[in-house]
């Protein structure tokens, strides 16, 4: 089920009501029930990928509190649980991508082989492969007792407004709230459809606006000149943003209707200064979940640099293919981390003394900040392209076709909707938008509703552009 | 819960105004945007259009090859220079559509009469579950009888079926799996049975090889027409509520049953698919043409193989000839409602005899013949290669002794005459019922000294005839009649 469709409008109220009127012992498994719904909407058989990975899971975590006095057991029941997660990662993410990649190097050797798999990718699947690896995680590290209740458990990795694109929750965050008994709250509530409101309006006026103009340009390339190209890039940088921003906005909605707290995966992005800012503030979970789970046991920052940049690199490249099983996703991930490097390196040279000025730090930071919205905005079209070919054609169109081609009129409503959204990244920059209206009169706050209600249904984009980070 | 309550009475009020609003400013643009079908119902039919064609691709669809472009309503049109009609055609669309394009006619129009093509593909799996559906049920959200707002609510928040091209399919596959035919005589239970019984039969050649061409085209045949339409199909639900529609605002309504390609449907499947198309096509007359204030047009079977552009697929695209009869018939139809506007267009109306009229007359054992048309050779002009003839005919029961004959003397006084049997292209028994036939002007119809033309009764019930209708033209393609020869000393009483 997509957040955006009468059917979620349909399921959120009855399961919110379902949920202040059941007693809290029942309401885990009306939230399972719930879920199971939620999911199987796309592809009901699916959800026996996820039963495996919960089933494994789940145990690995009783057995590894059971056997926590002898290392080698709790060590092995780790690794199990890991390679057992990670290996339904593998056959249904990347195995087309493996045995494409084989078949091809065969040919290049003078041998034909058919090992092309077609093995259609379960929604969601690494967003909740790791959710559940991080609880496997940090029950092995002792940060997290072993959840004996399974429904529970099952609940975590399942739980609806996450399960598809995220938030990557935490056990100590998600599972800890499950167990707790909410009470109906009506600041929960109007907290909760004014994230739901903001998440449907980036989501269904911004980004999908976007998108109409974005297929078009990256479908018809031979068509349009560099300039049109390159705004096409600026709009799928926000498009790409919109999308995500939106689906988390609307996920923590839903989940606040029901008073839990899921963790902010954005906070204006593109006003960071570098790349390193850039990843605390784009797709936090994600981020967070690399930095805890991979790059600090990998030594962090407290290492040389040769080692640092190596630890970088790997989390990045690892990043990349989390993406995605293709070459364009390993090559979008190795250039942030390369990215990275770089202004670390530039920036222990460079002298880091602040201007007096208030103005000159002012443009500075000013121009950091569209220096590294340039540079990611151009790794995004890797992000984009669907194969190399595309990705060339669409850097050889944005830099050589200055004089041929269309130049693409974009509707005046569209920069509307993009001033709008880019006005509101600034001002809530440091904040949410529900609290930032929770300090606005009643007739703003009113306002500022009957704006976006009327946005959301009288100027959205009829277009049918399914979430982007769906595929992952 | 009072501040509850409270904030719902505030949500309300403020969805009025915002209705309010987007009614006011914005409604109408996103109709002609979002819901181009209604351009045509306001655009198209202004307040002196008194009929409406509203159609698919059967009515605007020409032969590369064609230099007449003109549609089958056009054609109809030609009859009745007097009476403005508008025409709604829409490629890919279906009754539902046309329901939602008649609803938004508006209520200043002074239209009396609608003629709204009835296609039989558009019963069965591959129409109702075809790709194209998620697309025009997408166009059908803002015409819904909401509230404005409501409307665009539903279309923003995706109230139509979202599928892709896999999963229409797979809708289709399942439909030819799960939906059993349970009809005595016919030997299969359900599509995916006989479609694969026809794939590994198949057709062969004359060098015995397996065509795999004729038999896929066998195939896509079953697919598309093997099915029984039954009360709960869709497509009967948005007819019965068109009848209703046109009820209530009190208009004529017309429906133009389109010919199919009969003749290579029997060429390819056989007996068994015809069954099927005759059960199917009853189904209809009997289902719309027996209700008041409904006629049905039944072209059915009356376009011949070399008519339908497409040979290789199933559709009901026409070459001009083609267009031609199925806009004649209609025209009879219309007539109905329109006598006095009627006028044959191709027709030469004259002293000479080259056009006929007639009036009602029963042919029985003692009178079996028609009013008879005689041509002499040198009245046949040039430029003339068809003749369209049409014909209503009441019948007690199936005959199979009522042809429509072409009598000719040739030099050496030698007569032959061209039979076609009436029946073949009747279809209700008890009721006027329409035949039409267009004929070939070859060689020996320009030798002949002398050619008659009329209907002949061989059996012993009575069967009425009226308007006997008979136009030459010249060919816009040639097409090929089936006809059979009889000699001279087979009828009793030639004059």
């Amino acid at each position: 089920m997509v957040f955006n469709s009468i059917e979620f409008l349909v399921f959120l109220p009855i399961v919110v009501l379902l949920y202040y009127l059941l007693p809290h012992k029942w309401r885990w498994l009306m939230l399972l029930a719930a879920s199971c719904v939620f999911y199987m909407w796309f592809v009901p058989k699916y959800i026996l990928i996820l039963l495996v990975t919960i089933v494994v899971d789940y145990a690995a975590g009783l057995l590894m509190e059971r056997y926590a006095d002898q290392p080698r057991k709790k060590k092995a029941f780790f690794i199990i649980s890991i390679v057992s997660t990670l290996t339904v990662l593998v056959i249904f993410k990347y195995l087309n991508f493996l045995t494409e990649n084989l078949d091809q190097l065969c040919a290049s050797l003078g041998m034909e082989t058919h090992l092309m798999t077609h093995i259609i990718l379960p929604i969601g699947l690494s967003f909740h492969t790791f959710q559940s690896m991080s609880y496997v995680i940090e029950v092995y590290r002792g940060h997290q007792k072993a959840e004996r209740h399974f429904g529970y458990y099952a609940l975590y990795v399942m739980f609806f407004p996450q399960l598809v694109t995220g938030p990557i929750e935490r056990p100590g965050n998600l599972l800890r709230q499950l167990h707790e008994e909410k009470r109906f709250d009506y600041d929960n509530i109007s907290k909760g459809m004014r994230l739901i409101l903001f998440g449907f309006f980036i989501k269904m006026v911004v980004a999908d606006h976007l998108g109409e103009y974005v297929d078009e340009v990256y479908g018809h390339l031979d068509e349009y000149n560099s300039w049109t190209v390159l705004g096409c890039m600026v709009f799928y940088s926000f498009q790409i943003y919109c999308d995500f921003f939106g689906y988390s906005t609307i996920a923590l909605g839903s989940a606040k209707l029901m008073g839990f707290d899921l963790m902010d995966n954005f906070r204006s992005p593109y006003l960071s200064k570098n790349i390193a800012e850039f990843w605390h503030r784009w797709h936090i979970s994600l981020s967070t979940w690399f930095r805890d789970y991979v790059y600090i046991p990998l030594g962090g920052s407290r290492v040389k640099f040769g080692r640092w940049a190596f630890n970088i690199l790997v989390v990045f490249v690892l990043s990349g293919i989390w993406h995605g099983a293709a070459w364009t996703f390993l090559l979008w991930g190795f250039a942030h981390g390369l990215l990275h490097i770089v202004e670390k390196a530039l920036r222990n040279r460079l002298p880091s003394k602040e201007p007096k000025s208030k103005w000159l730090k002012i443009s500075i930071d000013a121009l950091c900040v569209v220096k590294t919205f340039v540079l990611v905005s151009l790794f995004w079209v890797m992000f984009r392209a669907t194969d190399f070919e595309h990705l060339k054609a669409i850097f050889e169109t944005a830099f050589t076709n200055f004089h041929g081609g269309e130049q693409m009129s974009v509707k005046p409503g569209m920069w509307i909707y993009l001033g709008l959204f880019i006005l509101s990244d600034i001002v809530l920059r440091n904040t949410r938008f529900d609290l930032w209206c929770d300090g606005k009169p009643l007739a703003v706050r009113w306002l500022i509703y009957a704006v976006l209600v009327f946005m959301v249904i009288a100027c959205s984009s009829v277009a049918n552009f399914p979430f982007i980070y769906f595929q992952f | 819960m009072k501040k509850l309550l409270i904030r719902i009475g505030m949500v309300l009020a403020m969805l009025v105004v915002l209705n309010w609003v987007y009614a006011t400013w914005f409604f109408e643009k996103d109709l002609r945007k979002h819901s181009d079908i209604v351009e045509l119902s306001w655009d198209v039919i202004d307040d002196s259009c008194r009929i409406i064609y509203l159609g698919e691709s059967s009515n605007n669809h020409y032969g590369d090859e064609e230099t007449n472009h003109r549609k089958i309503s056009d054609f109809t049109a030609d009859y009745f220079p007097t009476v403005k009609m508008g025409d709604l055609t829409k490629s890919a669309s279906h009754a539902q559509t046309y329901l939602y394009m008649l609803k938004h006619i508006p209520a200043s129009s002074s239209v009396e009469t609608v003629v709204v093509t009835m296609n039989m593909r558009s019963f069965g799996p591959l129409w109702i579950y075809s790709k194209l559906e998620t697309a025009l049920r997408k166009q059908l959200v803002l015409l819904e009888d909401h509230p404005p707002l409501v409307n665009r609510f539903l279309l923003a928040f995706k109230a139509y079926p979202i599928k892709t091209a896999d999963e229409w399919d797979e809708l289709v596959l399942e439909h030819w799996r799960n939906d059993t035919f349970n009809i005595p005589n016919l030997p299969w239970y359900n599509v995916a049975d006989w479609n694969y019984a026809k794939y590994t039969y198949g057709w062969y050649d004359a060098n015995g090889e397996k065509d795999w061409d004729v038999t896929s085209l066998a195939c896509h045949y079953i697919k598309t027409y093997a099915y029984v339409i039954k009360d709960d199909n869709p497509r009967v639900k948005d007819f019965d509520a068109i009848v209703e529609l046109c009820r209530q605002r009190g208009w004529n309504l017309i429906f133009n049953l389109m010919a199919e390609n009969v003749d290579k449907a029997n060429e390819l499947v056989g007996n068994d698919l015809m069954l099927l198309f005759r059960l199917n096509r009853d189904f209809l007359l009997k289902r719309y043409g027996n209700l008041d204030g409904v006629t049905v047009v039944n072209n059915f079977s009356l376009v011949r193989d070399v008519n339908f552009i497409d040979q290789d697929w199933t559709t009901e695209h026409y070459y001009e000839e083609g267009r031609r009869i199925i806009a004649d018939h209609l025209a009879l139809a219309l007539r109905d409602f329109y006598p006095d506007d009627y006028r044959n267009p191709d027709s030469l109306k004259m002293d000479t005899g080259h056009y006929l009229l007639s009036g009602t007359k029963t042919l029985d054992r003692q009178n079996p013949y028609s009013m008879t048309l005689v041509l002499t050779a040198d009245s046949i002009r040039p430029d003339w290669d068809m003749v369209n003839v049409a014909f209503e005919i009441k019948q007690a029961d199936s005959l199979d002794k009522t042809i429509f004959a072409v009598e000719k003397l040739d030099v050496q006084g030698e007569k032959s005459v061209d039979s076609y049997v009436v029946n073949e292209h009747v279809q209700k028994n008890g009721t006027w019922d329409f035949a039409t036939f267009t004929l070939p002007i070859d060689s020996t119809f320009r030798t002949a000294q002398k050619t008659k033309m009329y209907v002949h009764n061989f059996s012993d019930s009575p069967v009425q005839i009226r308007n006997l209708d008979v136009s030459f033209r010249p060919a816009y393609l040639k097409a090929r009649v089936k006809a059979q020869s009889y000699k001279s000393e087979d009828f009793h009483n030639g004059e």
